[in-house]
């Protein structure tokens, strides 16, 4: 079993299921047998983003959103490495979402983790581009009035060659199986973990 | 006595040519070993409107293009009017029109550019045309100039000539009264022609540069198009993203595995940039934004030219951390400052920003010959090999600088961080690590004081006057000197990094009694600069802010006037 763990404790909240992502990304990665040398993980600003400290490969916490355009100058620069991006709802869809549209298009060998909990949770429970329609959120408190963004759909009408995965993050095997996949598929890959929030999430029950 | 220099000037609307004619005539004039420097104007449209192309040249070297034009081309006619104040009473203004109730200092001749061009059977050579009477009026060798022309048309060659010869012979019959007389260069020596983004292109390639991303914005977008057509004989990587927020990441990603990287754009783009100008600063990624100047504020005017974002580029991005902004004067400084801007990223492992303009970007002039010039690369601190698996990738150094490693390197993991963080590159808030790690950053100003390029000193210590200015204004306030009478009264520094600024330019100008700073902006922002460093109270600002570069005259003007 190679190590990819940093030393550093994770500091996700007690039942959140980036436990189960960080997990699920460390199997994966054992599975293809990467050297922590030749991969490059790419961290977004959010609540998933703070993986990069529990993570001892080559990686970059990148700005807000970013995380996608950094990870394809890195392949672009050194095909040879292995080179993935993780963020949030917020991040890749909402910030980032210009960028992720692009590298759909390019079909550029990166593979995106997205943990979509339907909120921006680090900044304490606003809407996303996620976030359904109606719900009141700290943000919206009248509720929300844009439609959810459904991004296998979007993506699948941008290029039908890519991969393009949305999973339950608490289907573990599932998601370990995807994860996997997505990092041997030659091209764009992108597997979406469905999560509920449990500091935030609640808003969206109302 | 003979003159050693001239001025030509071509207009029309856009899509006649006119630039194409401009470039053609230059590379003619530099084959006869002519120095120049050339100017061109245009809107921000595709068609019509109104272009122009002028060139000085000389057998000496050239600074700037003259105000005062020698020989005026109007392509179609009444494209010469907007340009009287131009004209001299040795002025010859060629266009098709009746010119025989005009009153005027210069000289207006008919040239029947229409019944030639039907002679020749296409419309799209009148600007062809010119070059045939430029050619014969400056008396130059008539092989050299059909060579040139082929080259420049490959498969429209040969219609052309045809048009080059008719307007020649048109010429020697009816306008050998007019030949222009100008010392000839007595040898020829090897020269490149290019312009200021094409000479950024090449100290990219020969300063070991790798990779390159960039989104399309006047004037900056003649970078990515050099390169472009360059990656594949060079091996470069170039890549036109979705945006300038995109492209500037992403040389960042490319420069933290290693690449040599840079993006480019204006000052819009660039302000889409900061965010990446102060991620690369915390997270001490060495890589090159290049800033070719138009005036703002917003689109502003897109195809005219500035000194407006000095202040933008030193203070570009959010929070505190060490930047180096270098600025050429010229085209030859832009390759020198290109490659050197590549060196100082991967030394100091910061941004390195190189703020040049339309006029520099956009202008072309006599060069060195830049593909035969091999440049000595400083790859800074790069660890190959590392025992281990505690490698530090930010240790606390003397110097602020870390040693380096990229990714493909066994036990050099690491987090490349934009989060304040320790020397492993894991987040911390811990107030005593941030300060220290703030600090030591910084330290890296200091070093950056030792190794970036030092100002030039043009004239004498024991100059009556200096004259203080960086950028463009450059070839204007040479070309100005190189014409006074009282040239001898003046001292020019020429600042080439902007930021850090060195003490040594306290020690330089307070030696003078009588300073002038000149700029092409409207804010005087290097005298905002200077001020910030050291008292500094400058007898005279001279400032130009309407899209316009100075002209030599025009700086004559005020130099003399504020005597």
């Amino acid at each position: 079993m190679i190590n990819y763990r940093s030393n550093i404790t994770p500091t996700f909240c007690p039942g959140c299921h980036n436990f189960l992502v960080y997990a699920a990304m460390q199997s994966a990665f054992n599975a293809l047998n990467l050297k922590t040398s030749d991969l490059v993980i790419n961290f977004d600003i959010g609540c998933v983003g703070n993986m990069a400290d529990f993570f001892k490969t080559y990686a970059v916490h990148t700005l807000h959103g970013r995380s996608i355009t950094t990870a394809m100058g890195e392949k672009l620069a050194n095909p040879n490495l292995t080179v993935c991006a993780i963020g949030g709802d917020g991040g890749i869809y909402g910030e980032g979402l210009n960028h992720l549209i692009a590298a759909a298009r390019a079909n550029i060998d990166i593979t995106v983790f997205v943990s979509n909990n339907f909120l921006y949770s680090l900044t304490t429970g606003q809407t996303s581009p996620t976030t359904p329609k109606g719900a009141r959120t700290k943000s919206t408190p009248l509720g929300n009035v844009s439609e959810p963004l459904n991004i296998v759909k979007v993506l699948k009408s941008v290029n039908s060659n890519i991969f393009v995965k949305s999973v339950d993050a608490k289907d573990i095997q599932e998601v370990t199986k995807n994860f996997k996949e997505a990092l041997e598929f030659k091209g764009f890959s992108i597997v979406e973990t469905r999560q509920e929030c449990v500091a935030f999430g609640k808003q969206l029950k109302a | 006595m003979t003159p050693n220099f001239s001025t030509i000037k071509i207009a029309g609307p856009a899509g006649s040519g006119i630039k194409s004619a401009g470039q053609i005539f230059s590379k003619i004039l530099i084959d006869h070993g002519f120095n120049l420097v050339d100017y061109s104007e245009y809107p921000s449209l595709v068609r019509g409107g109104h272009n122009t192309y002028q060139i000085t040249f000389s057998n000496e070297k050239v600074f700037a293009t003259h105000f005062n034009v020698d020989l005026f081309f109007s392509v179609y006619p009444n494209h010469w009017q907007s340009h009287q104040s131009e004209f001299t009473k040795s002025t010859l203004v060629f266009s098709e029109e009746d010119f025989s109730n005009i009153k005027s200092k210069a000289t207006f001749i008919n040239l029947p550019l229409k019944e030639m061009a039907d002679q020749v059977g296409s419309p799209l050579v009148i600007n062809t045309l010119c070059l045939g009477v430029a050619t014969y009026l400056y008396d130059l060798d008539v092989q050299k100039a059909k060579d040139l022309i082929c080259e420049a048309y490959q498969k429209y060659c040969e219609i052309n000539l045809n048009a080059f010869n008719i307007a020649y012979s048109y010429a020697e019959k009816n306008f050998s009264k007019f030949q222009i007389k100008i010392k000839k260069p007595k040898k020829i020596v090897k020269m490149g022609f290019n312009e200021g983004n094409e000479a950024s292109g090449w100290g990219f390639i020969k300063g070991g540069g790798s990779f390159y991303a960039a989104y399309p914005m006047t004037p900056a977008t003649g970078i990515l198009h050099f390169l472009a057509n360059k990656q594949t004989e060079f091996k470069l990587t170039v890549v036109h993203p979705e945006d300038e927020i995109a492209a500037a990441n992403m040389a960042a990603g490319a420069a933290f595995t290693g690449a040599r990287s840079a993006t480019g754009t204006s000052g819009g783009g660039f302000a889409l940039m900061n965010e990446a100008v102060s991620f690369c600063g915390i997270a001490e990624i060495g890589m090159v934004y290049y800033l070719v100047s138009r005036p703002g504020p917003a689109t502003g005017l897109p195809t005219w030219t500035s000194q407006g974002d000095l202040l933008h580029a030193i203070y570009s991005g959010h929070g505190e951390f060490p930047k180096v902004v270098l600025a050429p004067g010229d085209v030859d400084e832009s390759f020198e400052l290109s490659h050197t801007a590549l060196d100082l990223a991967a030394q100091l492992q910061t941004p390195i920003l190189v703020v040049s303009d339309k006029l520099i970007g956009e202008s072309s002039s006599s060069t060195k010959y830049f593909p035969d010039i091999e440049v000595k690369i400083n790859k800074g601190k790069i660890v190959n090999e590392i025992k281990g698996d505690d490698f530090k990738r930010y240790a606390f150094t003397k110097d602020g600088i870390s040693p380096v490693s990229f990714p493909g390197t066994p036990g050099g993991e690491f987090l490349c961080n934009s989060y304040e963080h320790n020397e492993f590159g894991f987040s911390t808030e811990d107030a005593v690590l941030s300060e220290k790690m703030f600090q030591k950053r910084m330290l890296k100003t200091k070093t950056a004081l030792k190794i970036c390029p030092k100002a030039n000193f043009f004239g004498s210590k024991k100059a009556k006057k200096l004259i203080i200015g960086w950028g463009s204004p450059k070839g204007a306030i040479l070309e100005a000197l190189k014409l006074m009478d009282n040239k001898e009264d003046f001292a020019f520094l020429q600042l080439k990094t902007l930021w850090p600024i060195n003490p040594e330019i306290q020690t330089i100008i307070n030696a003078f009694k009588e300073t002038i700073v000149i700029e092409n902006n409207g804010t005087n922002q290097l005298v905002t600069v200077l001020k910030s460093q050291f008292d500094f109270n400058p007898t005279t600002i001279i400032n130009k802010n309407d899209g316009r570069p100075f002209f030599p005259e025009e700086i004559i003007d005020l130099l003399t006037a504020k005597k």
